[in-house]
């Protein structure tokens, strides 16, 4: 499992692929890559801050994910997100999951996933023409997360 | 010497993160909370209008009645908003 902070832009294709290297047991590679869009909630962002608590932060997603690593038998997690200033087009975060079979990767990749726009312990701030705004979680993110839960009982 | 940590939003309303000895008036995280606000009533209310989590060296806390220690790292983390 490899969880990483970057103060600075990653190219998500290098990391996959490094990530992926001489793993000829592994059967499946998926992996998402959130990008940081020009327009948010019809509002144009010149500038996405995204703020954390050294040590914690990286300590909490660590902690999640090795419990979706257990709970899909999917040991294999990549995590690489960004923080600080990022601009439109860049890639904010890369969750991959290698596995044997493709089943185990894509759920496992899809429940990380929910859990970083809902509950890590990160904090966005949009700049823009309109001015500067602190985001809270979406409800829709907070519903596909309670959502996961449900499926997990 | 207690060192206080804001994240957010509260990061914005702070001046900054900050060290400082113990006051003899605290001895809660409530205490230390409600001291935080009398000294900086923005970053005061900010805390009070949302939910705010603790965190005591690195462990998420509950219970704002327990004890602050002179050595502390004490963050106040408004609502996460994820990556």
């Amino acid at each position: 499992m490899q969880i990483r902070l970057a103060a600075t832009p990653f190219e998500p294709q290098q990391e996959t692929a490094a990530f992926a290297a001489g793993r000829a047991d592994m059967g499946a590679l998926v992996s998402f890559v959130g990008l940081c869009r020009e327009v948010n909630d019809g509002r144009d962002v010149a500038e996405l801050f995204i703020d954390h608590y050294a040590g914690f932060t990286e300590r909490e997603i660590a902690c999640i994910a090795a419990d979706v690593a257990g709970r899909f038998d999917c040991p294999d997690l990549l995590v690489v997100h960004r923080v600080g200033s990022i601009a439109p087009g860049e890639a904010i975060v890369l969750v991959a999951a290698l596995s044997e079979h493709r089943g185990n990767a894509f759920e496992a990749v899809r429940v990380l996933m929910d859990y970083l726009k809902t509950d890590a312990p990160l904090w966005k701030k949009e700049s823009g023409p309109d001015g500067v705004r602190w985001i809270e979680p979406r409800a829709e993110d907070r519903v596909r997360r309670a959502q996961a839960e449900e499926e997990r009982i | 010497m207690v060192k206080l940590v804001f994240l957010g939003k509260f990061r914005g309303l702070a001046r900054e993160d900050f060290e400082t000895p113990l006051p003899a008036e605290i001895h809660t995280l409530s205490d230390l909370q409600a001291w935080i606000g009398r000294r900086d009533p923005a970053l005061g209310s900010a805390m009070a209008g949302t939910h705010t989590q603790l965190v005591v060296n690195q462990a998420v806390v509950r219970d704002l009645g327990l004890p602050v220690n002179d050595t502390d790292e004490i963050a106040f983390l408004p609502p996460m908003s994820g990556g």
